[in-house]
């Protein structure tokens, strides 16, 4: 993993290398919220708040201070952006109120127009939640994860399903799933209207 | 400068003592109105100062004396201001007083408090031990008189002080009282609360017994406070090996108080030093955004970080965890100079929570001019009503020394020109 420090504390920069500005432009004129990282004060909250911290390659802090840093493709190519769960931890936290989930999203979309792709899990699991959202306009839990088990084919979906066994038990204690499928919400058809009409401006659709 | 009107000062305080002695040894009469028992403010309670490292009682004191010693000083204590009206010169005051239950004849022998059944919570020292309710605030109090809690005394029904004074200095009957006066200008010097660190959610603090915050630190380590001075944590009295200072508590956050309050990180060195001092095998970490010592107080820090025990790391933390069975606590954060995730266990959590002005809750009741969080603005058009110290921004004691002397000549100004 590529080690992202910021500027040495109490150091005037560093061996003097210049901050190349046109990628921190670029993201500022195409992604969505991306002028508000301009407010980031890399005080690494954001990082540590994040329940994924283990699996991304970059934290928020990483990914705002290499744009500042014009690092382009080590951005774009991250997967955090992809990882984002929409948790919210970092934005409500963050003491520059920096809408971190809303910036993480944009430059994942600005990132796939761009021709970037996330890991094939990833992906996968974008298709069948997305699949369920646009039949449903909801998730059925069990739905998304059936699906997405057997995504990776047969064997290695019963193998995951096993896996993941006791959380589906758990879940249902909790009632946090059903049984019984979940039907879908009432209209859902002027829902799909919106979203294709959103997935045709370029703002949706599975990554 | 006998048909001069007087000069009242709201709070007792560092700048408030300082523009009452200002005006009073120059020739005018001032009248200082504090809502404590004593005086003196939050000074009263740390254990040093930084950046001498001396206790601030010296300081205190001599203050003490110069308003023991002026005819033109008097004071009122459990006492608040309730109405203004007037204009610059000619300003009508009422004054309430909560009664103290104890008068002037008070040796200070104790004899109240060993008979008094009943126990409240300690506020000089933030809570962390009790007091009966009949108590001297601290040691050196001033003026060194006993007071009564009358929130929680049992009152006649009980009167078991009454019966033990020597010196008839107890009188249950005591009632509230108010005052009106006639001054001719105001300085609002009514300092500054710790900010209420329980809305720091991800903190912990009043969930978790080990975490305190850095006024209850100055407690802590005092010689007069609950622990005499040792640093126990408060979940077993076990004397602590392993303290985290985390900066920029509800400081410079959107979220709770957008601004810094200028004083935190000088106040956590200092407090690494007690810890040091305390416990030589001890160790401290500072976790900050970045350190703020302004002016000739950069050498302070620039000494304070040379001790190899101490640990400064870039990072805000974000979240506190305790560990149900030893009490202890998890500091998660991402120190951004390596790059890497800290994860670190220790004994006891420092808040270093910043300075909220006292009129971000009370205000003034006049027309005077308070900038978003409530700190009083200094306004050339202003007059009359002048604020010192705290009151109107973060602050160190030289800089509301200053800042209170400038008050005080504001004030003397309001009453000559009448
Ligand atoms: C943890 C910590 C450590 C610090 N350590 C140092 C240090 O080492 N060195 C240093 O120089 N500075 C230090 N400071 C800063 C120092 O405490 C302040 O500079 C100082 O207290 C300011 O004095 P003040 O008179 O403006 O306010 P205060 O000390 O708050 O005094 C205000 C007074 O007004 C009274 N009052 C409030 N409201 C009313 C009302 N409505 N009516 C009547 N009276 C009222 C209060 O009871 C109080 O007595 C520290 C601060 C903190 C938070
Ligand atoms: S929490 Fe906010 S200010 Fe801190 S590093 Fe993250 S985005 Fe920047
Ligand atoms: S009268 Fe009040 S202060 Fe006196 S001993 Fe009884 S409870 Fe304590």
């Amino acid at each position: 993993m590529d080690q992202v420090v910021g500027p040495k504390y109490g150091s005037r920069g560093g061996a003097g290398k210049a901050y190349n500005q046109s990628f921190a432009r670029e993201v500022y004129r195409n992604v969505d919220s991306g002028e508000e990282i301009k407010m980031c004060m890399q005080c690494g909250v954001c990082a540590a708040s994040c329940p994924l911290k283990e699996k991304m390659d970059f934290s928020p802090r990483k990914i705002f201070t290499l744009i500042r840093a014009g690092q382009r493709e080590k951005v774009l190519s991250s997967q955090a952006i992809m990882l984002c769960t929409s948790c919210y931890s970092c934005k409500v936290r963050c003491p520059r109120k920096v809408p971190v989930v809303d910036v993480m999203h944009g430059l994942a979309h600005y990132a796939l127009r761009q021709g970037y792709k996330p890991r094939a899990e990833t992906a996968l699991f974008g298709q069948k939640f997305w699949g369920n959202i646009y039949r449903l306009g909801r998730i059925d839990e069990k739905d998304v994860a059936l699906r997405y088990f057997l995504g990776h084919g047969l064997g290695q979906g019963i193998k995951l399903m096993m896996e993941n066994k006791n959380m589906g038990i758990g879940m249902l204690w909790y009632k946090r799933m059903k049984i019984l499928p979940e039907r879908p919400i009432k209209n859902v058809k002027s829902l799909r209207k919106m979203l294709d009409k959103a997935k045709a401006m370029g703002k949706g659709g599975a990554v | 400068m006998g048909d001069k009107k007087s000069i009242l000062i709201v709070g007792g305080g560092m700048s408030g003592l300082t523009s009452a002695i200002e005006a009073a040894e120059v020739g005018f009469d001032v009248v200082i109105v504090e809502k404590n028992p004593y005086l003196g403010g939050r000074v009263a309670q740390l254990y040093q100062y930084f950046p001498k490292l001396c206790p601030p009682n010296c300081g205190l004191e001599i203050n003490f004396k110069r308003t023991k010693s002026s005819p033109r000083i008097s004071f009122y204590t459990l006492a608040e201001v309730e109405q203004i009206s007037g204009e610059e010169g000619n300003y009508q005051v009422t004054i309430k007083t909560k009664p103290r239950f104890i008068n002037d004849q008070c040796t200070g022998c104790n004899k109240c408090a060993e008979v008094c059944p009943v126990e409240r919570s300690n506020d000089f020292n933030y809570g962390l031990d009790k007091t009966k309710a009949a108590y001297l605030p601290y040691a050196m109090a001033f003026p060194m008189q006993y007071v009564i809690d009358g929130s929680v005394c049992h009152g006649k029904a009980c009167a078991k002080c009454v019966e033990v004074c020597n010196y008839q200095a107890i009188d249950l009957e005591m009632q509230p009282e108010t005052i009106t006066l006639n001054v001719g200008a105001i300085v609002w010097a009514a300092g500054w609360n710790p900010y209420d660190a329980v809305k720091l959610e991800n903190y912990g603090f009043g969930q978790y017994a080990n975490v305190i915050t850095n006024v209850m630190m100055e407690r802590l380590c005092a010689d007069n406070g609950p622990t005499q001075g040792k640093i126990l944590r408060p979940s077993d009295q076990k004397e602590v090996e392993k303290v985290a200072f985390i900066q920029c508590a509800g400081s410079r956050d959107e979220n709770h108080l957008a601004y810094c309050s200028g004083i935190c990180c000088l106040a956590s060195l200092k407090q690494s030093t007690y810890v040091r001092e305390k416990n030589p095998n001890a160790q401290a970490f500072i976790y900050f955004i970045d350190i703020r010592a302004q002016g000739k107080l950069e050498d302070f820090f620039v000494k304070v970080k040379q001790d190899e025990k101490l640990s400064l790391v870039k990072s805000k933390i974000a979240l506190i965890t305790e560990d149900p069975a030893t009490k202890n606590l998890i500091l998660e954060g991402e120190d951004t100079q390596s790059g890497e995730r800290i994860r670190e266990t220790v004994d006891m959590v420092v808040l270093a929570t910043g300075m909220e002005p006292a009129t971000a809750t009370v205000k003034v009741p006049a027309e005077v001019a308070y900038d978003d969080y409530g700190f009083i603005v200094s306004d050339q058009d202003q007059k009359g009503i002048y604020g010192a110290g705290c009151i109107k921004r973060p602050a160190d004691v030289a800089g509301v020394v200053q800042d209170a002397t400038g008050a005080a000549l504001r004030a003397i100004q309001s009453v000559v020109r009448r």
